[in-house]
């Protein structure tokens, strides 16, 4: 699961740095930004759980799409 | 009733008189919760004729969408109703963009989280100097001797505001705050005091070396490839001064004020000190200090279905929002262990409360300080206190356990 922050929504109310912060950081001004993506499989949960605290839904998961290294077809 | 009943039992009738009668100040807020629940079912879009009449938005969506349109929704006169007494914009609440950006610019780093990380310890000694003074008592008023003092002696400190001034900042506050509704001149008067206060303030400050409190960033501020002017400066940390008191010490307030009626909760949140945070963020969604905040239209919309005209003032209501059950499950329940919270008590969009992260911090640090010191704790009168506001919180609790002493 890959994460991103709307730098253009994102408004600084940091909720996804105190929700998850090995997953987001913010910036000297306050904004947010992603510091692990793709999110590690056991902070997929915090990760879901800053989306939906982000009250300027800034943040969007970019699911994974399939690729060859998933295994043999 | 048979004939003009809604969905939640009101008549029209009812509906339209709650809406024409709406207010977001005072005695009003002693009902506020239910009347935004019918309003949002019944009305969630209508006029009040209320301080010079506006419109008033209820639903989460639309308050969202509101703010995410500033192009539209213009905080100019002012985005206060009714005014601090203020005759000119405070800055930055009732400056729109593009000059928002620039004056919010000066001090978001001294709010960023990094920042705030590093005051922390500063808030924490604030908060336990001020438990020691009651915590062997066994009563205290959590308003008057906690709640109030607290945000106080911290935000003076981190803007560089003279502590010794404290009495004078509290006036202000109950002037400017909570007499504007009955006596505008009075608040007017406040208005001018704080204005010449910084005026000289600033004066002061610019003979004393420079510092590196929020003062002083404004001081040495940069907008356009010029300083701030003397107004510019006043006007700031005139906001600053309302903002950075009064709201915190209604948050710390009316959490108590929930806790102190909640033994179970109380309880969950000593055994489990983890969830304070998440349990700050519950009593900022359903007890918000700012219950609501104004725009005004710069052109003719439709919200609602109703047709609002460029220059009508329109409402936003946070504290609805907060409780709509469209983004909410049982959302009128405090519930300190919910975790999706998305809500507005620091509004939303480009106004997003530009010291947020220092009121959430505070208000956690807050919490964490009294549970862990404060044993159990119970309103000391029969009478329930106003949930809002700033006013007394007589509070009773048995003496804390001394190590050593009996069990």
């Amino acid at each position: 699961m890959r994460v991103k922050v709307n730098g253009d929504r994102c408004q600084g109310h940091s909720r996804c740095r105190v929700l998850a912060p090995q997953v987001f950081e913010a910036d000297e001004l306050g904004y947010s930004f992603v510091v692990a993506s793709p999110v590690p499989p056991e902070l997929e949960e915090r990760a879901l759980l800053a989306v939906r605290n982000c009250p300027e839904r800034a943040i969007f998961i970019e699911e994974e799409r399939p690729m060859g290294s998933e295994g043999p077809s | 009733m048979a004939d003009g009943a809604l969905a939640s039992g009101h008549t029209e009738e009812d509906v339209d008189e709650l809406a024409r009668r709406f207010g977001h100040h005072d005695e009003d807020l002693d009902h506020a919760f239910e009347t935004y629940r019918v309003l949002r079912s019944e009305c969630p879009v209508g006029r009040s004729e209320r301080y010079g009449s506006f419109w008033f938005f209820t639903r989460y969506e639309d308050i969202y969408r509101a703010e995410q349109d500033p192009q539209t929704f213009s905080v100019s006169p002012s985005m206060l109703l009714p005014s601090f007494g203020n005759k000119r914009p405070l800055i930055p609440i009732d400056i729109d963009p593009p000059m928002l950006g620039k004056y919010r610019r000066i001090l978001l780093p001294s709010f960023a989280p990094a920042q705030i990380d590093a005051v922390e310890p500063m808030v924490r000694a604030v908060a336990r100097d001020l438990i020691d003074k009651f915590v062997t008592r066994g009563h205290c008023d959590a308003a008057l001797e906690f709640a109030r003092p607290f945000p106080t002696l911290v935000f003076t400190r981190m803007a560089g505001f003279p502590e010794q001034d404290y009495d004078r900042f509290q006036d202000w506050v109950d002037r400017i705050i909570y007499l504007r509704t009955h006596d505008s001149a009075e608040t007017a008067l406040a208005a001018d005091e704080i204005v010449h206060y910084f005026l000289a303030f600033r004066e002061q400050r610019l003979q004393e070396p420079p510092r590196d409190d929020l003062v002083g960033k404004l001081l040495g501020a940069e907008i356009d490839g010029r300083t701030l002017t003397a107004e510019e400066f006043a006007d700031y940390c005139f906001l600053l001064l309302i903002a950075g008191l009064e709201t915190t010490a209604w948050a710390v307030r009316a959490s108590l004020w929930h806790l102190a009626q909640h033994p179970e909760d109380q309880l969950l949140l000593r055994q489990r000190p983890e969830l304070v945070a998440g349990a700050a963020e519950e009593f900022l969604r359903c007890l918000a200090p700012v219950q609501a905040m104004a725009r005004t239209l710069k052109r003719d919309v439709e919200v609602g279905g109703k047709r609002l005209r460029q220059g009508e003032r329109v409402l936003l209501v946070f504290g609805s929002g907060n409780r709509d059950g469209n983004v909410f499950d049982d959302p009128d329940r405090v519930r300190v262990e919910r975790e999706d919270n998305p809500h507005f008590a620091f509004g939303v969009g480009v106004h997003r409360c530009l010291g947020a992260n220092l009121g959430r911090r505070e208000l956690r640090v807050a919490l964490e300080e009294f549970i862990r010191r404060i044993p159990a704790f119970r309103l000391e009168t029969g009478e329930v206190p106003p949930w809002w506001g700033v006013g007394p919180l007589p509070i009773t609790f048995g003496k804390p356990v001394r190590s050593g002493g009996p069990a």
